[in-house]
This record gives structure tokens, sequence and C-alpha cells, in this order.
């Protein structure tokens, strides 16, 4: 019986594993509380796996169940207040930055971006408040539409577009941070900002 | 739709009040056809949206951990000798 119930359960849940691993790490920052979080969330899963209603979205309920551990383990972490100005909230934030940049031809905006080191982007999203960054992992990493985002974090829909609106306007800011830093960005004007 | 919607255009502001609504697929049929229509007409909005998508797409490759699927399996059936 048990052996049954294991395998189905493994079935269920082995496509969604390194979605869950990717997504822990970037909100714990380091493998080992990653490593705890996904194994807690997968007890949890597993012993109340008979709430989890046949045909509906298994990937959303258990990225669900995730974000409720995470936020019970870093509860005291979670509720820390924002310290972030809004002020340079503009759309299109660093298409703008790079289209003022007068040593960057206008054909390299994609090739900037495809430069870009992947541990500036993990950087950049660990960065990231907790709220906005969930929201910005589970909506362009993890490719979760807005109704199934505001499902697994328990949030109108509103609120989620709104914390996606400033988490990739905050992205986008510390991508151009870092860029000035390892010396992308040559203008001198771009030293101030 | 009614008839003084037949003629409806986006101007170069709808468009970046919906940009994070198109990027993210989040349109429906009827904004999605208007909204490409400007971008048809508009090259400088069509720029930033084309940035928008290729930044979506290099957050989505980039920030993703990738896992081997050996290392996965073996977390797996570990689990399930600590939990049965
Ligand atoms: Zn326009």
């Amino acid at each position: 019986m048990a052996k049954e119930k294991d395998n189905s359960f493994t079935k269920l849940v082995e496509p969604h594993l390194n979605s869950l691993y990717s997504t822990a790490l970037r909100m714990t920052h380091n493998l080992h509380d990653a490593e705890d979080l996904v194994q807690d969330t997968l007890y949890k899963a597993f012993r109340s796996i008979n709430q989890f209603q046949q045909n509906t979205n298994f990937r959303a309920w258990i990225f669900r169940i995730m974000v409720n551990t995470f936020i019970t383990a870093y509860r005291k972490a979670v509720k820390q207040p924002m310290k972030i100005s809004y002020d340079d909230m503009e759309e299109f934030y660093l298409y703008k930055r790079l289209d003022e940049t007068v040593s960057l031809q206008e054909t390299s905006k994609e090739e900037f971006l495809e430069n870009i080191f992947d541990d500036d982007i993990k950087n950049a999203l660990e960065s990231l408040p907790y709220q906005f960054r969930l929201v910005v992992l589970l909506c362009d990493v993890e490719g979760f539409s807005y109704n199934e985002i505001a499902e697994i974090v328990d949030a109108p829909l509103g609120t989620i577009m709104s914390r996606l609106y400033r988490g990739r306007k905050l992205l986008q800011r510390y991508l151009w941070k870092y860029a000035k830093e390892r010396g992308y960005i040559k203008d001198e004007f771009s030293q101030k900002t | 739709m009614s008839s003084a919607k037949k003629h409806e255009h986006y101007n170069c502001a709808d468009i970046e009040a919906l940009a994070q609504r198109y990027v993210d697929g989040q349109l429906n049929d009827y904004e999605n056809r208007l909204f490409e229509e400007h971008l048809e007409y508009c090259l400088p909005c069509d720029k930033k949206i084309q940035f928008e998508l290729k930044l979506k797409e290099i957050v989505h490759i980039k920030g993703r951990e990738m896992i081997p699927d050996e290392k996965l399996k073996l977390k797996l059936k570990n689990l399930f000798t600590d939990l049965l």
C-alpha cells in the first residue's frame, strides 16, 4: 500500500523537482537551506496528497506548499520592512539607460543582454526583496501565469502584477549597476547614476 | 464590441501601460491584436518591447539552476528511505 502511494507520488513530483530546487535556492540563498526547504515541502505534500484533486494543477499545488513552508520558516526575515526607493521605477528602465549610452551602438542592446553573466542574473534576482523575488521567479523563471501565481502566493491578481512590475524594474536597476561595475558602460555620465 | 471600438487603436502610452501584460502573454486576443498592430508601425515601441521580451528570456534561462537528473533522482530516493 505504502509502496504504491510512494510510486505515484514520485511520478507526480519528479518533473517539478528541478524547478522546486531552483526556486528554493534563489529564495534561501544557499544549497543547504534550499535542500531543507524542498525536503519539508515534499514531506508536507506527501502527507496531504489526498487533498490534491486529480487532474488539477499539481505544479501550482506543490509550489503553493513550498511558498507557505518558506514563509513559515523565514517569518522574521519576510516581515522586515522594505527600504526601497521607487523614484526611478520608470517603464523600460534598462532600455532607456542603454539608449542614452553613447558608447553602445543601437544594434548591441540585445548583445548586451546576451552577454550578461549568469551570476549577475542570479545575484540580481537574489537581491530583490523576497515578495518581489518570488513573483519574478514564478513568472519569468518558472513560467507560471498570473492566475497561477495568485493561487500560489495567495494574493489578489492586482497585487501580483504590481509586485511583478516593481520587481522587474528593480532587477533592471541592479543589472544596470552591475554593467557599470564590470566596466561594460564607459560613458562618463553613467558613473553618477 | 461596440461600433466605437471597431476603429480603436493603441497609442504609445497604451503600449507602455500594457507592456508587462503583453510580455507575459496575459492580454486577451483583442488587446493583443491592437498591441501588435501598434508595434507594426511604431518602431520605438517595437524596439522597447523586443528588448523586454529578450530580457525575460535571458532571466528565464540564466536565472534557473540546473541540477543533474541523477542527483535529483537520488534525492527523491533518499527522501522515501527517510519517509517509510
Ligand atoms: Zn509607439
